[in-house]
Parts: C-alpha cells; sequence; structure tokens
C-alpha cells in the first residue's frame, strides 16, 4: 500500500540550527500517527515542512507515493494535506460556514454572487463528521474555544469529498487549550476520523498519544531517533528516547556552582495569571541559579515575562530583596531589581541599530546622564570595561549591535543588566541562536553573576542546559509546578527524571 | 562595501541631489545661482523648514503627525488677534497653543492607544476650531504692529558688513536647526527617540518611559508648527485658519525627502533642512521651466510615494496596513 | 436572519436615538418633516463616500484621498456636462479643453465614477506593489488630484448650466424626498450586498482579521486590497457627481472637510480601525450621527467653524471608547 505521505532524508537548517536533520517517516492511509518530543527537537517544523510553509533544503516529500513541492498551505491542501495549527486561526467576524470555506467559496458562486444556502448546507455537511451541531451562520465570535477547533477540523476535513485518493490531517497539539471533557470528545472524533483520513498530531501529554495513537515516532534534535506501535510503548522507554546526550561536567563550569548562598533575594507566593500559570511559589537567594523546565505550554514563558513586567500577573505577590514589587510595567520591575534576558533578543533584547555603548547604558540614566545631557566618556568607559570583562568582540565600542554575532549581542544584554545593577536576572533561553563556543561564555556570564550575588532564574534551552547550570530545578507543566529537584553538584538529576514530570 | 560607507551614500543622496537641481537650472538660467537670489529661495523655505523640523522627531519615532499645518494656523490666528492686545506676550500665548495640542496628541497616542495618524488629525480638526474661534477669516496684522513685535522675523539684518543683507527667517531656521539638532544628539531624549523609532519593544523590556519620550515628542512638533505659524503670520501680514493648509504635505515631502524614513529609528533635521529645500527649488525650478501648475501638483505626488517606497525599511514593515 | 451587526453596533444606534431625543428636547423644530429630510439630504454625499470607506478601513487600511477623488470626479463631471465656460480660454491645456467642449449629458455619471475608480485602483497599486503603507499612499494621491482639480480649470470655478442634469440629486420625484437621498441608498445597498454576498466582501474581513490565515487559505489578498482601494475609488466617484450636481459646479474645495466627516463617521459608527470589525451598516448609523450632531448644532446655534473642533472630539472618543486595549501592544 502506498503511503500517504513520507519523508525520504528530508534536510532542514535555519540559522545555527539544524530544525530537521534527514528524516525519514512514513504515514499509512488511515492510521493515527502520534509525533512526540522534547522543545527543539523538530516537531512542528515537520509538519510546517508538511503543510507547506517551510520548504527542505533536502530530501523529498512524497504525497500518494508521488514526489511533491508544497509551496503553500493552500497548495497543500490541494495536495489533500491539511493543518490545524496550535494558534487558533478562525477569523471570528465571519460564520462557521465562510470559515471552514474560506478562499474556496468559489464552489458557491451564482452569478458573482455567494449562495449562502448552499454554502451553509454543505457545511452542515462537515460539521456532522467533528459532531458539532451547530447552525453554520453562526459567527465564530460566539463560539467557544473547543468548538472553534472543531470548526477548524472541519475546515481541514472538508478536503475529504474534495479530493481523489487519501488525506492527511496534521494536529499541532490539539489539546493543549481544552478541558479534560473536551479532550476526550476530541480523541472520539479523532478515532471517528480514521475511517476517512489519516491523522498526524503532536503532543506532549504522553498518556494521551499513547491511548489514541496507532504508531509513535519520537523525535530528538531534529532527527527521528525511535518509531514504536502504540500497543507496545512503554512511557519510561519513550522518555529514555526523548532525552540526549551525557551531561559535560566541565562545559557548564560545575565547578564554579556555589554551594553557600546568601540571603533570600526572590520570594513568589502563590503567583497566578489566568490561562498561563497558576499558584507559583518559590524562592531564591543570591547567587543561586534557579533552572525551570518544561515544554512549550508549560507556562515557564509566562513566568519569566511576568517577573520582567511585561504581564502583569492576576494574584500572588512577589517580593524582591524583601520588598514587595509592583510588576505591573517593565519599569517597575527594573525599579525593584529584575533585569530580563529575552528569548528574542533582536526584539526586546537590543536597539539594533543602536551601538554597543548605548544598548548598554539604556536603562541606567541615572549614572550616564547628567541634566539630561549623556555623559559621552564616561559611558564609552564604562562600555570599554565590559567589554573586555566579557571578551566581546566589537570593533569599536561604538559599532552597531545588529553587526555582531549571536553570541556577542547576548553578551551585551547581560552586561546591560550588570551595568544597570539588576540583583535579579531572569534569562529566557540565554543561549538561543548563540554558536557553541559563545554557549561557553555566556555560562561562564551566568556564574560570573552567580559569584557577584545576583539571584539567576534559568529558562534553558535544553535538559542538559537547564541540569548542568543550575543549585535547584523547577518542573512546569500545565501550568504547575510539578516536581523540585535538588542540583547540586555530584547529585544532578537525570533528564528523564525531568522529563517525567514534563510530559 | 560594509554598512558605514553605504549608509553615508545614503545620507549624502539628498545633497547631491539638491546639488544637482541647482546645478540644472542654472544652465537654463546663471541668474538664479546669485547670492541675492539664493538667499530669498532659502529664506522662503524656512516656514517650511520650521514646520517640519518638529514633525521630523515625530516620524523618527516611527509615528506621523497630520496636525502640523493646522496648529500653524492656529498659531497665526492668535498671533494676529492677539499683538494688539497682549503685545509681546501673544507670541508665547501662540507657541503655548501649539504644545497644547501636542499634548493632546501625545495623550491620545500614550494613554487613549490611539494611532498617531488619527490622533493628529482629530487634533487638526480642533486645532482649526481654535483658529476660527480667533478669527473668523483673514485677521491681518497692522504693519506699525509688526515692526513693533515680529521684527526678529520680518525684517532683515546684516551681520556682515559688506555682505547683502540677509532675512531674518533665516535666522530663525538656522536657530531652530541648531537648537533641535543639538537636542537630538546630545541628550539622553534624542537617543531615546532613536531607539524608540528603532525597536520600541526592546526600549520598553528595558524600563524606559517610553510614554514620556512620545508625549515630548509630539510637544515640540507642536510647538515649531506654531513658530512656523507664527513666521507665515509675520511675512505675509496676516494670520488665518487655513494660511497653513497648503503645507502638510510638501513638509512630510521634505523630511521623507530629505532622507529621514517613515519607518522610523533614523533621520536628522539637517536632513530636513535639505529636503526643505529640495522641495521648494524643485518647485521654484518647475516654474521656471514653463512646467504647469497641473504638471507640478503630479510631480510632488509622485515624488513623495517614490521617496517613501525608497526609504523605507522593509524589514519593519512585515504587513503593510 | 445573518446579524451583520455587532453587539457592540447596538451602542452607536442606542447614541443616536439618545442624541434625537436631547435635540427634540432642545428644539422641537427637529422633527418636523423639512428638517427631517434635511437631514437625509446632508446624509446623502457623506453617505456614499463612507461605505468605500468602510471596506478600507475593514481591511485595516485607511484611505486619505477621498477629498481628492470627490473633488476631481466634480470637476470632470462639470467639464464633460453642459457648462458656460469655452474651450478659449489660453489657460487651457488640450486634454482639458477638449473635456469642456464635450457636452455627453448623463453619460457623464459613469465615465466621472470609472475615472474615481481608476484613482482609487492607482491607491491599491501603489500601496501594494511598492509596498507604501496606505495612509502614505491616499495621502500622496489624494493630494496630486487635490492639485489636479485645482489646476486644470486654472483655479476657477466651472459652473453646470445642464438643469436636467442638476435634477439627479435635486429633484424630488418620490415622496417628496430628494433624488440624492435614493442614489445614496442606492449606494448603501450595492455596498451591502458587495460585503455580504461577494467573495471580496468576505475576504475583507479575513484580510483585515488575520492576514496571514487569510493567504494561508488560498485568500488573494494582494487582489483583495486592490480591488477594495479600487472600489472606495468608485464610491468617492459617484460622491463627487453627486456634489457636482447638488452644489451646480466643479470645483477643488468640493471636497474640503469630508475626510474628517467620513473617518469620523466610520470610526462612530463602531468599525474598528483596526480592521475586520464593523460593517457598512454600522457605518450608515455612524453618518447620521454625525449629520444629527451637525444639524442639532445649528439648531442650536452654534457656530460653522466649532463644528471641525467636535468631530476631532468625537472621532478621539469614540476611537478610544472601541480599541481593545493590550497593555504592552505598541502604538505607532
Amino acid at each position: 500500500m502506498t503511503a500517504v505521505l513520507e519523508l525520504r532524508n528530508a534536510t532542514k537548517s535555519f540559522p545555527g540550527v539544524k530544525a530537521l536533520d534527514s528524516v525519514s517517516m512514513h504515514i499509512e492511509p488511515n492510521e493515527i500517527v502520534g509525533l512526540i518530543g522534547e522543545n527543539g527537537a523538530g516537531k512542528s517544523t515537520l509538519l510546517k515542512v508538511l503543510t507547506g510553509i517551510y520548504q527542505l533544503d533536502e530530501g523529498q516529500v512524497l504525497v500518494n507515493g508521488r514526489e511533491q513541492k508544497l509551496r503553500s498551505p493552500r497548495d497543500a491542501f490541494d495536495h489533500g494535506v491539511a493543518m490545524v495549527f496550535q494558534e487558533q486561526s478562525v477569523i471570528s467576524t465571519l460564520s462557521v460556514a465562510e470559515n471552514i470555506f474560506l478562499g474556496r467559496e468559489g464552489e458557491f458562486l451564482v452569478a458573482g454572487l455567494i449562495n449562502k444556502a448552499a454554502m451553509n448546507r454543505a457545511a452542515r455537511t462537515e460539521l456532522a463528521k467533528v459532531r458539532l451541531d451547530i447552525d453554520p451562520a453562526t459567527r465564530c465570535a460566539h463560539l467557544s474555544f473547543a468548538q472553534r477547533q472543531m470548526v477548524e477540523i472541519a475546515k481541514a476535513l472538508s478536503l475529504d469529498t474534495r479530493i481523489d485518493g487519501d488525506i492527511v490531517i496534521l494536529l499541532d497539539e490539539p489539546t493543549s487549550v481544552l478541558e479534560k471533557r473536551e479532550v476526550e470528545l476530541l480523541f472520539d472524533i479523532v478515532r471517528e476520523l480514521k475511517a476517512r483520513a489519516a491523522i498526524v498530531f503532536i503532543s506532549h501529554r504522553l498518556d494521551e498519544v499513547i491511548d489514541v495513537a496507532d504508531r509513535i515516532y519520537v523525535m530528538r534534535d531534529g532527527a527521528v531517533v525511535q518509531e514504536v506501535p502504540a500497543s507496545t510503548a512503554d512511557v519510561h522507554d519513550l522518555h529514555e528516547h526523548m532525552v540526549g546526550r551525557q551531561l559535560h561536567h566541565e562545559y557548564y563550569r560545575e565547578n564554579r556552582q556555589r554551594s553557600e548562598l546568601g540571603e533570600v533575594a526572590l520570594s513568589v507566593k502563590n503567583l497566578s495569571s489566568k490561562g498561563h500559570f497558576s499558584d507559583i511559589s518559590f524562592e531564591l537567594q543570591e547567587g543561586e541559579i534557579l533552572g525551570i523546565a518544561g515544554v512549550v505550554g508549560s507556562g515557564r514563558e509566562d513566568l519569566a515575562r511576568c517577573l520582567a513586567g511585561l504581564a502583569p500577573p492576576d494574584s500572588g505577590e512577589v517580593k524582591a530583596a524583601g520588598k514587595v514589587a509592583n510588576l505591573t510595567s517593565p519599569r517597575r520591575a527594573v525599579d525593584a531589581g529584575f533585569g530580563f534576558i529575552p528569548s528574542e533578543r533582536k526584539v526586546e533584547g537590543l536597539v539594533a541599530p543602536l551601538s554597543v555603548t548605548e544598548n548598554m547604558t539604556l536603562p541606567a540614566p541615572h549614572e550616564f546622564t547628567r541634566r539630561g545631557l549623556i555623559r559621552f566618556a564616561h559611558e564609552t568607559e564604562v562600555a570599554k570595561r565590559w567589554i573586555d570583562r566579557l571578551r566581546i568582540r566589537t570593533p569599536s565600542p561604538r559599532t552597531p549591535t545588529q553587526s555582531l554575532s549571536g553570541g556577542n549581542q547576548q553578551k551585551v544584554v547581560l552586561s546591560k543588566w550588570r551595568i544597570a545593577g539588576s540583583r535579579i536576572a531572569i534569562l529566557d533561553h540565554p543561549t538561543r541562536g548563540v554558536d557553541v563556543g559563545a554557549k561557553e561564555d555566556v555560562y561562564e556570564m551566568v556564574r560570573d553573576m552567580a559569584e557577584d550575588g545576583i539571584a539567576v532564574v534559568l529558562l534553558g534551552d535544553t535538559l542538559e542546559e537547564v541540569i548542568g547550570l543550575s543549585n535547584r530545578i523547577l518542573v512546569f507543566k500545565d501550568g504547575r509546578i510539578s516536581a523540585t529537584f535538588d542540583a547540586a553538584v555530584g547529585s544532578k538529576p537525570d533528564q528523564v527524571d525531568l522529563i517525567a514530570n514534563m510530559v | 562595501m560594509n554598512d558605514r560607507t553605504r549608509q553615508l551614500i545614503r545620507d549624502a543622496l539628498p545633497v547631491v541631489a539638491l546639488l544637482a537641481i541647482l546645478g540644472v537650472i542654472a544652465i537654463a538660467d546663471p541668474n538664479f545661482i546669485r547670492v541675492e537670489n539664493l538667499l530669498t529661495v532659502t529664506a522662503d523655505t524656512m516656514t517650511l523648514f520650521l514646520m517640519a523640523s518638529g514633525a521630523t522627531l515625530v516620524i523618527m519615532l516611527g509615528s506621523i503627525d497630520l496636525s502640523i499645518q493646522a496648529v500653524a494656523s492656529m498659531a497665526s490666528c492668535i498671533v494676529a488677534v492677539m499683538l494688539p492686545e497682549l503685545g509681546y506676550a501673544a507670541i508665547p500665548l501662540a507657541l503655548l497653543a501649539g504644545v497644547v495640542a501636542g499634548v493632546v496628541s501625545g495623550i491620545s497616542v500614550n494613554r487613549l492607544r490611539i494611532p498617531s495618524f488619527i490622533a493628529t488629525l482629530a487634533v487638526s480638526g480642533i486645532a482649526t476650531t481654535v483658529a476660527y474661534a480667533a478669527s473668523r477669516s483673514s485677521a491681518p496684522i497692522a504693519r506699525a504692529t509688526s515692526d513693533a513685535y515680529l521684527w526678529w522675523v520680518a525684517g532683515e539684518s546684516t551681520p556682515i558688513p559688506g555682505w547683502p543683507a540677509v532675512e531674518n527667517e533665516i535666522f530663525v531656521g538656522v536657530v531652530a536647526l541648531v537648537l533641535l539638532s543639538l537636542v537630538l544628539t546630545l541628550t539622553r531624549y534624542g537617543r531615546l527617540v532613536r531607539a524608540v523609532g528603532s525597536q520600541e519593544r526592546a526600549v520598553i523590556a528595558s524600563g524606559v518611559n517610553v510614554d514620556g519620550v512620545k508625549l515630548v515628542t509630539f510637544m515640540i512638533s507642536g510647538l515649531m508648527a506654531a513658530v512656523a505659524g507664527l513666521v507665515m503670520a509675520a511675512r505675509l501680514g496676516s494670520g488665518s485658519p487655513t494660511l497653513a493648509n497648503e503645507f502638510l504635505l510638501p513638509a512630510i515631502a521634505a523630511i521623507v525627502v530629505g532622507g529621514t524614513a517613515l519607518t522610523g529609528g533614523v533621520g536628522a533635521i539637517w536632513k530636513t533642512f535639505i529636503g526643505a529645500l529640495i522641495i521648494a527649488v524643485v518647485r521654484i525650478g518647475m516654474t521656471f521651466l514653463g512646467v504647469t501648475v497641473l504638471a507640478q501638483q503630479i510631480v510632488f505626488g509622485v515624488i513623495l510615494v517614490v521617496a517613501v517606497a525608497v526609504t523605507i525599511d522593509r524589514s519593519k514593515v512585515a504587513v503593510v496596513k | 436572519m445573518p446579524a451583520r451587526l455587532d453587539l457592540k453596533a447596538l451602542a452607536p444606534v442606542a447614541v443616536l436615538v439618545l442624541l434625537c431625543l436631547v435635540i427634540w428636547a432642545f428644539s422641537p423644530n427637529f422633527v418636523s418633516i423639512n428638517n427631517l429630510i434635511r437631514i437625509l439630504n446632508q446624509a446623502a454625499i457623506p453617505m456614499v463616500l463612507v461605505m468605500g470607506a468602510t471596506f478600507v478601513i475593514l481591511m485595516g487600511s485607511i484611505d486619505l484621498s477621498v477629498e481628492g477623488i470627490l473633488s476631481l470626479c466634480a470637476v470632470v463631471t462639470a467639464a464633460l456636462v453642459m457648462n458656460p465656460v469655452s474651450a478659449d480660454l489660453a489657460s487651457l491645456s488640450a486634454p482639458v479643453a477638449a473635456m469642456v467642449d464635450a457636452n455627453i449629458g448623463f453619460l457623464a455619471i459613469p465615465v466621472a465614477i470609472l475615472a474615481g475608480g481608476l484613482l482609487g485602483f492607482v491607491n491599491g497599486v501603489v500601496h501594494v506593489r511598492l509596498k507604501v503603507p496606505s495612509f502614505m499612499a491616499t495621502l500622496g494621491i489624494g493630494f496630486a488630484c487635490l492639485g489636479i482639480a485645482t489646476a486644470a480649470l486654472g483655479g476657477f470655478p466651472v459652473r453646470i448650466s445642464d438643469r436636467a442634469f442638476r435634477q439627479i440629486t435635486l429633484g424630488r420625484e418620490l415622496f417628496n424626498v430628494p433624488n440624492g437621498v435614493w442614489l445614496a441608498l442606492a449606494a448603501v445597498f450595492v455596498a451591502y450586498v458587495v460585503q455580504e454576498w461577494t467573495r471580496v466582501g468576505r475576504w475583507i474581513y479575513a484580510v483585515g482579521t488575520d492576514e496571514v490565515t487569510a493567504r494561508q487559505s488560498g485568500v488573494p489578498v494582494e487582489r483583495t486590497r486592490i480591488i477594495v482601494f479600487t472600489l472606495a475609488g468608485l464610491f468617492s466617484g459617484l460622491a463627487g457627481v453627486m456634489a457636482a450636481a447638488q452644489l451646480g459646479q466643479g470645483h477643488a474645495l468640493l471636497g474640503q472637510g469630508r475626510l474628517f466627516t467620513t473617518i469620523t463617521a466610520v470610526v462612530v459608527g463602531g468599525t474598528a480601525l483596526t480592521g475586520g470589525v464593523g460593517s457598512v451598516l454600522n457605518s450608515v448609523v455612524g453618518v447620521l450621527i454625525v449629520v444629527v450632531l451637525t444639524n442639532g448644532m445649528v439648531l442650536m446655534g452654534v457656530e460653522t467653524y466649532v463644528q471641525q473642533g467636535v468631530q476631532g472630539l468625537l472621532i478621539i472618543i469614540a476611537v478610544a471608547l472601541a480599541l481593545d486595549r493590550s497593555q504592552l501592544d505598541v502604538v505607532k
């Protein structure tokens, strides 16, 4: 039997990272395939290749046995591949029927006008497939999250009657925003859908995947590392395959990890933000590095942004150095001593066209301004000091930061907060987009900060990074802390232990 | 060729263009480049420059100010009507009105989250109403009043003995040029204007009071528009609620043609100075060469669109709305 | 029956009703037949302009060229219809002279409307192909149109001497209501049909709400943008014809102040500036609010120049109330 969809040696790279590394996989008609893996394993990239958003650098995509170059989601759609995205993409001002047939209204034209009655009738047929019993003329703004999910699936399914041959539906984390009851309903429907289409879905909840899928692929670092029938899948085994290499103790400068820590620098009590995280409590001491592990959507990124003042919480208390911190704006957060090193460096970390010096002195007006005028000599002197200390490779302090490499840009961001005197550093994926050599420099800087008594909250890129660098580790899952691990040198937890609490 | 050289060339282009256009006109009529004539042209251009000078900062922020012409007209009315009653005090009054207009725009953008082009469009309506409230139609300024209080704008001086007299508008313009340029290059505020225009989110995340930067910028824009209105009133000998209506588009054109990109983050006051001169010289040149007024309007529309298309930073506008 | 009025649209209707009641309290004349007809008459041309503007704003763009296109089309109309201007006027260029001499009567209507459409098309192409933000593109083209309208006839207005032609807005065939009002209603009807029952109408909402999804679903985003600006140009052209007929002349100043009224009406009616939310029916309510307010001010003896200021305040209030303010969204 020809596979509905097949990837042969698919390779896709982005600057600095190989997202897909010679991946080969096949999807048979009428089967449910689960795709699991850690953050950055390549799952999303893979789906995006299958739906035409990305094109492969090497390798082939075969649809029903024939090689195809899918150039856009619409293109993929016309070939029988439809995707339901993690971020809801229903147009709320349009009706259910109009969303299902968006871009394909031509089917229902009579003398240039849309025959709404006919479109609604056709929509009812599609809605029946997902057991959604609503009036197709209803505006999507009035639907619940789960209902909108179903509309999107119905949109994908409408392929069924319009394409010869088998179709494939791709679901990216379809359950992450659903309640328990709705998840059950979704899985019932997915099982029914098997009759009409092959289904590939990504989820970080292994129990769900094993429950629904026929076969499971495990991805890691852009490659497929395991393929197993769900009936014989073992959770622990899956965990083992999801995590990676051996820990290199020197790489993370574990010899510099402090064990004597200072006063409590940060105290978080019952912090909640609706829809993101709830009831988060922890304390952090001066000089301590607290690592936070969790998959996308676990709430850890939202917590980081909350502490940076970019997303005020709904309830709870945060105290920095004993004083209550009002996190309603980045200004207040900075005043309270927080320094945020964001994951999107070029958007929130640096003002790219401005020089190294200008970026370094941005949050610290008092030191570098006298009566409104810039103290040029002083700021250049301070900048030079930090350029030397952190070995930042730049032709001059006046070079625009956009000319620097990723690693050096990150060093500028880190110095910015050191210069501003932050006592609590929030590092959100600090080595993202930084080449291997520079990563070690970043680790040194993190150790430097800890040595200087700064309290560090670290959202690591990889599990090993989190384990290697941290004194203590919090694991987030679905918006709550699911486990705490002590990570003292010599008794570091295994990655598998972490994963077990993440997925 | 590296980034710095490329930037230098981009900066120099408008200057080169200006010289080229002057050259072309000079060939047709060498009289044009006599010093007296050039000085007159420059003096005539000062109102346009003054109006566009403050707005340059707004555009460097990545916003826009569509109220400058209304504010200028409003200032001209206030001055025309109030000079006889308040004497010199009428001048700061008019300038204050401009600043207040800027405050309204700034608050609308900051607190009410209204996009600047709508907010300033609305403020232009309010300013026009205030202008009409001051003076129903054209309000003349008596010669004597003008000589008494507006000599520093309307008259001429001879700073260098033996050289031709220089009309005072040029001094006003040069002072504005110097002051604003110093603010832009030497103050933290100036640096923040560039930063906010380049990558506002990073500036916010760094804890800077971005709202304050925007408010001050709109206030400066309002102030300079009022100054322009003052100068116009002095030159024309009257103030009117529609005095500056024709100047909105040329002012924006001057900013863009001078090399300040609409997308923000880059720009300079001297560039607007050059841009204003280019606009003026092109207009005069076209008249010289017998191009009809009709065609001139089309040419200006085209120049503007082309300048925007060329200077806009495409990487910043993923979705062009 | 599909409810095309947002829930938020009920607010503008409430405002309109409230406004009427308040004005009636101050001035009983308000509800006289003559006054009501006057209101409808004054609303006619803005109503037409607003139809096109609504489509543009629904997409998340803006059209600042309405005054220019209206004026130019009015001048074109006046020139093509019987008028006392002679082509012997030395200042006229050849093509203009030819137009002025021509007297094509009612045929001028489709010609002028098409001219408007063509100008709107230019707006769309410049915006889409050159990636110039819509406010800039339309500002420039509007300015150029205004300039052409002024300069084409050396600054002189062109009077229309064809009485029959002027009846298209002034005549009162049905129920003693001026024809212009019926034209406006027809324009609203056409706009509504386009909005609800054509693909472009549906695509406008998609593009205005989530362009990425729209594109991924196969909606031709660029083509939609160009079509919408062309549509807006057609409506502006029609408005220009109506203005020329109503005032009996073609003149560049016919457009003055209309941009303001148009945007105020759209915003006050409940269509969001960010796009994706609203409807032409919302804008009908918006126009009525603005016109009734103006009418009320006149009845209460308020000076005309205050109106622009009031409209400015109205825009600010309406946008401020309607906007879904998320704290750290960057507003430029």
